[in-house]
């Protein structure tokens, strides 16, 4: 059944209604948590008032930042691999001071969500402002105000590396290509915002906490260090999760929060996040500045890259804040033979909400920076664009390949993306087109699963991998069925519970099958050689962690665009996707996958883009002001697999969950500037908005 | 200030004292407790709230319970039920039309209307029929084909 198209087993629930995301968990006796949040950007805490709150209607408590001291500390701060990251990790609620617009600084809780909001209202915040820090080249600036004073700086991570001989390369070019690019931030925008219940039982010290999370052991470890608990007392289940792409990886300081009043309390504690909430106070994406050197031999061979890279975080350090430019970094090699590079990436404080992974997290950014810098190298040169790439792909014989950035390419064969791009494309048509290759790192660390063989016949999976959107009891029974050779309808995939289910790492970086998925289907191999030694399908029960290098999936994408240059109008006329993302185990999903991640890419070109005014206030904080597109804005999508496997699963899968959203832009971006050409624009940033174009023809 | 209301929901009748400012979804969510029907952004843009209000789709979200007070409501809990789907939830399975799910009910209340009045829709308004209903997961292409099977079926 590996690459059949298997219809989803989930899918009933979720058409019924009968599906259960976290604000349908019933929890009896559960109160309701609204937050007071900070209206300024940058403000010293002069005084809480929260007296006249608690006297509302309805009201159980108000907690300040100063009393959940004693229960809880920050979020931890993450790390990334060989660099530096600041002690700033995210406070539970603000002390003394706010450092962005929407960060909480109190609880609220209520006998109903609405008499909680209405309380909130009643929390005096007396702020002193301070200078916003909203540009992160201003912020980096001597004298610019500083978000912790502690630091000496707004630096909150800080990672380099320089390998070959870059210098020599650069001295001795053809030529050397520069541009500076601007990557704005965007909202991830799930149709479920976020929401946790958390409830507490003092007799056994235990928290229990439902979550829209991407994962329950992530949140686990993450609440362990806020509240200083051993790992054993919380219980963390995560239900139906209606979406995430990247912005439910950490747990919400809101959801700590409800802990300790639910602590406090001795009952339940439920908070559903509003929209308005999710645009101000969950972690954004993207957001990047970016100057780039691309040294060139006079044939066309790259011959070294220089990059520094200037990455916007926020506020604070979550978890995973400092990991998407780190990617980044590590990949301006793209797909390339280049033997040098010179790389620098420095993440920076600002006083807006924190950003963090949003759906290629740092690989989008990645793509963008490097396809454009080879299409402009192209154009320099008098060199096609698609020919220039050609010259310099890793080739198919050279892997395992290990770029000089120190990552090692499992397997890929790039050119046939590129040509098979170029088929699905279809013939020149006197359209500007652009052509973009992308190398998405994926997979890597470990997971864990087990398969039960019942006495009646059936079969349990319970993996340590954790669904939100993608269809994992689908693909993960259809591997075990495989393995088993059982019809899927006997297997039952269990997940999302650290009672239940095994340890796991979590669902990103579009791991889940390769990782996830090889860990049931070692564990169902184990089932199946227990069976072969005791001769007879008997009780059983089998459990696996599976651990692996870093897998690196690749893709060529194409995109044809018409640009109407009196009204700056952009129009794609069509997207053209192909994936190597190795074995595909079910490919309805796995398309499905790609379309979805391709219309987020489009989002990006067209619409999305999370502005903050000079004083750091989020200007784009509804849909209405942030739109996502609808089904009426589609152009032309047509994509394809390519299937080399990875030598590092046995599965031969590699990751497929991001593809779409990386090489998207990329493609979008170089026919966009194709297009621009003839009136002499070279380059324009995202989101290509009929102003910005209009703009860029007509400001020049 | 609250006020009694009675609401028809999939045949059943709820009645309530509830507060005058309460939206109809919430009333729906937590006074029936029919938890198929989900905010996704209580400002009436994304859709998912969308139920029918005697026979036509409305967000739930941009509504007072008080005002649908002697209607009737049909919520996603009355299309089908496992084993035995509508058409167009048969649809939308197979056409991977779903994937997270939150915003799916939002769809089917918009699009059974709309199959109603139209049996035969081109692709032109099928997209504008779907462009009230914002999915984040999809991309739409399954959703599309998904109606324009629903239709020949």
């Amino acid at each position: 059944m590996i690459g059949q198209p298997l219809r989803r087993r989930e899918d009933e629930r979720f058409l019924t209604g009968a599906a259960r995301y976290v604000d349908d968990v019933d929890v009896p006796g559960a109160l309701h948590a609204a937050f007071v949040r900070s209206f300024e950007a940058h403000a010293r805490i002069r005084k809480i008032d929260a007296e006249p709150a608690r006297r509302a209607r309805g009201v159980v408590a108000v907690l300040t930042g100063a009393d959940v001291a004693d229960r809880a500390g920050r979020l931890p701060a993450g790390s990334i691999e060989d660099g530096v990251v600041a002690d700033a990790g995210h406070p539970v609620l603000a002390r003394d001071k706010v450092r962005y617009a929407g960060e909480a600084v109190a609880i609220v809780v209520a006998k109903s969500r609405a008499l909680a909001e209405d309380a909130a209202e009643l929390v005096e915040v007396d702020l002193e402002p301070l200078p916003a820090v909203v540009d992160v080249l201003a912020a980096l600036a001597d004298g610019a105000p500083l978000l912790h004073e502690q630091l000496g700086d707004n630096v909150l991570s800080r990672w380099s590396k320089r390998a070959g001989d870059a210098v020599g390369a650069f001295a001795r070019a053809h030529r050397v290509v520069s541009r500076s690019f601007s990557i704005p931030r965007l909202v991830a925008a799930p149709m479920e915002p976020r929401g946790a219940v958390a409830s507490y039982d003092a007799d056994r010290d235990l928290v229990t906490l439902w979550t829209s999370s991407q994962d329950p052991h992530r949140p686990l470890a993450q609440l362990s260090f806020a509240l200083g608990r051993p790992r054993d007392s919380f219980r963390i289940v995560v239900p139906d999760v209606g979406g995430a792409f990247g912005s439910k990886g950490a747990i919400p300081p809101e959801a700590v929060a409800a802990i300790v009043a639910a602590m406090e309390l001795g009952r339940p504690v439920r908070w559903t996040e509003d929209r308005l909430e999710n645009f101000l106070a969950a972690y954004q994406g993207r957001g990047l500045e970016a100057d780039l050197e691309l040294a060139v031999a006079a044939d066309g061979e790259l011959l070294a890259v220089r990059a520094r890279l200037y990455a916007d975080l926020g506020a604070y350090l979550f978890p995973t804040t400092a990991v998407p430019s780190h990617t980044t970094a590590m990949l301006m090699t793209g797909a390339y033979r280049i033997p040098a590079a010179d790389v620098e990436v420095v993440g920076v404080a600002t006083s807006k909400v924190p950003t963090g992974p949003y759906r290629g997290a740092g690989r989008p950014e990645a793509a963008y920076l490097v396809e454009r810098m080879v299409d402009l190298a192209a154009h320099e040169l008098g060199i096609d664009p698609v020919e220039l790439r050609r010259r310099n792909l890793i080739p198919r014989d050279a892997f395992p390949y290990e770029t000089p950035l120190g990552w090692v390419y499992d397997s890929g064969d790039y050119e046939r993306c590129l040509d098979r791009v170029l088929e699905l494309l279809g013939p020149e048509d006197g359209h500007a087109r652009g052509v973009a290759m992308y190398i998405e790192r994926c997979g890597g660390l470990w997971e864990s699963a087990s398969v039960e063989a019942l006495p009646d016949g059936k079969v349990i999976v319970r993996t340590g991998s954790s669904p939100h959107g993608q269809g994992h009891e689908t693909v993960f029974a259809q591997i075990a069925a495989t393995e088993l050779d059982l019809d899927p309808a006997e297997v039952e995939v269990r997940w999302g519970d650290t009672d239940e289910t095994p340890a796991g790492v979590g669902t990103f970086a579009s791991r889940s099958v390769a990782m996830g998925g090889s860990a049931v289907l070692e564990a169902a191999r184990a089932v199946k050689e227990h069976w072969r030694q005791t001769g007879a399908r008997t009780p059983f029960r089998a459990e696996v962690r599976f651990e692996s290098p870093l897998l690196f999936a690749a893709g060529a994408y194409a995109a044809v665009v018409e640009l109407d240059p009196a009204t700056g109008r952009l129009t794609v006329l069509r997207v053209a996707g192909v994936d190597d993302s190795g074995t595909i185990v079910n490919p309805l999903l796995a398309e499905g996958q790609v379309l979805g991640a391709i219309v987020q890419g489009l989002g990006e070109c067209l619409v999305e883009e999370a502005i903050h005014d000079e004083y750091g206030q989020l200007r784009t904080a509804s849909f209405a002001d942030y739109s996502l597109l609808t089904a009426a804005e589609l152009p032309d999508l047509v994509t394809a697999f390519v299937e080399t496997p990875s030598p590092h699963n046995p599965l031969g899968a590699k990751g497929i969950g991001e593809g779409g959203a990386i090489g998207t832009l990329a493609a979008i971006a170089n026919a966009v500037a194709a297009a621009l050409a003839p009136f002499g624009v070279r380059h324009l940033d995202p989101p290509y908005t009929e102003e910005r174009v209009w703009r860029a023809l007509h400001e020049r | 200030m609250t006020q009694q209301v009675s609401i028809e929901i999939n045949g059943e009748r709820y009645a309530a004292e509830v507060e005058a400012r309460l939206s109809l979804a919430d009333f729906i969510r937590y006074e029936a407790r029919l938890h198929g029907t989900h905010l996704g952004c209580e400002h009436g843009v994304c859709g998912a709230c969308t139920v029918q209000l005697d026979g036509e789709p409305v967000r739930s979200c941009l509504l007072f319970a008080v005002q649908a007070d002697g209607r009737r409501v049909r919520t996603v809990e009355a299309l089908g039920e496992p084993g035995k789907l509508h058409p167009l939830q048969e649809a939308f399975k197979e056409t991977h039309a779903l994937q997270c799910g939150f915003c799916t009910p939002g769809f089917l209340m918009s699009l059974e209307p709309f199959l109603r009045d139209n049996p035969h829709p081109s692709e032109e308004e099928i997209r504008e029929a779907l462009a009230g209903n914002l999915c984040r997961c999809t991309g739409y292409v399954g959703i599309i084909e998904a109606v324009r099977l629903a239709a020949e079926r």
